[in-house]
């Protein structure tokens, strides 16, 4: 299969996913429309939008599909796994353990993953940032959880 | 109310010290996102928009106003020095403002981009306040098909100008709408697409689809590239342009005005088509075309204006009849309908200092940003030398901050980090965020217009044709539909020649 097909295939079954569920919703008719016309009338259009994509794919030749595949070979994609995973791990222990050790942590890691500068530079910048970050938006009136060791609990 | 009284209401609520410092902060954000690569104006609205909470709707669209022009203005800095554009608006000023720096005329070239951008701007408020009345009188006669049609031909729009496929496009439109329709019917009560989820039957929120598209999906893909740019060594003196300077880019100025403001009002046009199109007509007017990607001061003058003279044109569909034509307008209008405030044709009668605020802010917003770009332009100079691997990290801090601070709720930020990631695949793939987006904030006001019109017209569909404003843009849409194909087919037919 065609690497570009991929999202072709994605498109084609979120249409069924709509018009399967729409349908459950109630259609209802066109003097009454109902709360699944318009998601079924989407997933209708987005089936036949991407056939017409596959079919147009068919036909089209082969020359840039190549260059398309090589140039995604040579990218780095393992900084952008870093990034995903510290982010899912921001979601996993903000509220565990509070803000300002999550944040603090996320920031070091992050920092030192893309490489910049020394652990030294990357501690306390992340120390500071947590910190500031931490003032600002509670002066705003955001509330951070506190986590089991409720740091930072002191400002409410 | 009238035009002057009006417009001295609007100064008299902007120079509130509140709405003055708001003002203040959204053109030194817009400029500074302007300038450092890597976060544009939508990425930076997105993290911001859950601090508008706590602001009254007036302060707030001040704000963001000030974010998006002072992105225009700050776009420019970076294109010339480094030869790397701020943000999309400002690629064309790459090829002639980065040549002129190299012959060590960075100074001209920042000035003119900076008194262009001012006189642009400035055009485009006036030409806003002139048609955004008989606009909005007009649209007080536009019923739900009419909003139906005029949404289904922005939308098209958008499609037809989009930068990649076309076929790509309609299926981000789509995208987006579907998304529009996860939550509660407001018509029936029906859950759709929730499954259970309390978090998504109130909707998937704004903040975190447009953090994650915008925002986490633009890091991502940028730490693909090489971190580290190289910025060119120039000192920067004469920013005012000389004589000959003047006489060159007045016309060039003007005419980006023109440009940039007509272009702003078409959906999907915007800042970034009109700075191509005034380059390209810079380039067609000119005695000296060759000397066009050396260092000509005409395609820095005209694009530079143009894509500020666009945000004042934006405004007017928004303004007049409550329909963003591109990204940047969306957001603007998600911020005023979290406060409860619908943008159309009765803001300027029942909110007025919200419509007169905006207009007098975007003056004095520009005044400031003459301000803030030429004698501080040492200070995004110096700007420009923070590394990205430092700036990454804040961004996504800024991003995790501002989508779990929308309802203090860990689930927005899964839902943020999800998009960021689909933002990035998409972006793989080729398919553009930004039709996406405005389909998700445009879908409600389609699928409520169109379910609205099947019941006044007893679900005859012939009602969108009855009506000659809706059968003019639905008439509208199909041609440039039709145009976009029968292009692919002759492009189709040219390569299966050779």
């Amino acid at each position: 299969m065609k690497r570009s097909n991929i999202p072709i295939f994605i498109w084609i079954l979120l249409s069924f996913f709509i018009m399967f569920f729409s349908h459950q919703f109630g259609l209802g008719e066109f003097r009454t429309p109902g709360p699944g016309l318009m998601p079924f009338l989407i997933g209708l259009f987005l089936l036949l939008i991407s056939l017409y994509s596959f079919m147009r794919s068919l036909l089209r030749k082969g020359d840039r599909e190549e260059t398309l595949i090589e140039e995604r070979s040579t990218v780095s994609f393992w900084r952008v796994g870093f990034v995903l995973l510290s982010l899912l791990a921001f979601a996993l222990l903000l509220e565990k353990i509070g803000y300002l050790i999550t944040s603090f942590l996320i920031l070091a890691f992050l920092f030192r993953s893309t490489g910049s500068k020394g652990w030294r530079f990357a501690l306390i910048t992340s120390g500071v940032t947590a910190l500031a970050t931490y003032f600002v938006f509670t002066y705003l009136g955001l509330r951070f959880p506190t986590g089991i060791f409720k740091l930072g609990g002191f400002l409410k | 109310m009238d035009i002057f009284s009006g417009f001295l209401s609007g100064f008299q609520t902007v120079l509130q010290p509140a709405n003055f410092l708001y003002c203040f902060l959204g053109v030194f954000i817009g400029t500074l996102v302007g300038v450092l690569p890597g976060i544009g104006p939508v990425g930076a609205m997105s993290i911001l928009l859950p601090t508008t909470f706590s602001l009254s709707p007036v302060s707030a669209i001040i704000m963001f106003a000030g974010i998006y022009y002072g992105a225009m203005y700050g776009g420019s800095t970076t294109s010339i020095l480094v030869n790397i554009p701020g943000e999309a608006a400002s690629v064309v000023t790459c090829l002639d403002g980065y040549q002129m720096a190299r012959q060590g005329r960075a100074g001209p070239a920042l000035g003119i981009a900076a008194f262009g951008s001012f006189i642009g701007g400035t055009f485009s408020l006036i030409g806003l306040m002139f048609l955004v009345f008989p606009l909005a009188r007009t649209a007080l006669k536009f019923g739900p098909p009419e909003y139906f049609s005029l949404v289904c031909m922005s939308m098209t729009v958008l499609v037809y100008l989009a930068k990649g496929s076309v076929v790509n496009a309609i299926i981000m439109v789509l995208v987006g709408i579907f998304l529009s329709t996860v939550g509660i019917d407001l018509f029936s009560g029906v859950q759709r697409f929730t499954f259970g989820s309390i978090t998504l039957s109130d909707g998937i929120g704004l903040v975190p689809l447009a953090m994650g598209l915008f925002g986490i999906s633009e890091v991502l893909t940028n730490m693909e590239g090489p971190l580290e740019r190289i910025l060119f060594k120039t000192k920067i003196r004469n920013l005012f342009p000389n004589r000959d300077d003047w006489k060159r880019s007045i016309g060039s100025i003007a005419r980006g005005s023109v440009i940039g403001f007509l272009l702003g009002i078409l959906p999907g046009g915007g800042a970034l088509i009109s700075s191509f199109i005034s380059y390209t007509v810079e380039k067609k007017v000119s005695k000296h075309p060759d000397e066009f990607g050396k260092g000509a001061i005409e395609g820095v003058a005209g694009p530079e204006t143009a894509n500020n003279a666009a945000t004042g044109g934006a405004f007017v569909p928004l303004l007049a009849m409550g329909i963003p034509p591109n990204v940047v307008m969306a957001i603007l209008l998600g911020a005023l309908m979290i406060h409860g405030i619908v943008p159309g044709p009765r803001l300027i009668t029942k909110h007025p200092e919200i419509f007169w605020g905006t207009i007098a802010s975007m003056y004095i917003g520009n005044v400031m940003l003459l301000f803030l770009n030429l004698p501080l332009i040492g200070l995004w100079v110096k700007l420009l030398k923070v590394p990205y691997q430092i700036l990454m990290p804040l961004i996504l801090l800024f991003c995790l901050i501002g989508s779990y601070s929308v309802n203090n709720s860990i689930v927005e930020v899964i839902i943020m980090i999800i998009f960021g990631f689909i933002g990035y695949i998409l972006r793989k793939f080729e398919y553009e965020e930004a039709p996406l987006l405005l389909a998700f904030i445009l879908g409600p006001m389609l699928e409520t217009n169109f379910r609205q019109s099947l019941i006044m017209s007893d679900g005859k569909l012939s009602i969108f044709l009855e009506r000659p404003i809706s059968a003019a843009a639905l008439i509208i849409s199909v041609l440039l539909l039709v145009s976009t194909s029968l292009s692919f087919y002759r492009k189709a037919k040219t390569k299966a020649t050779e």
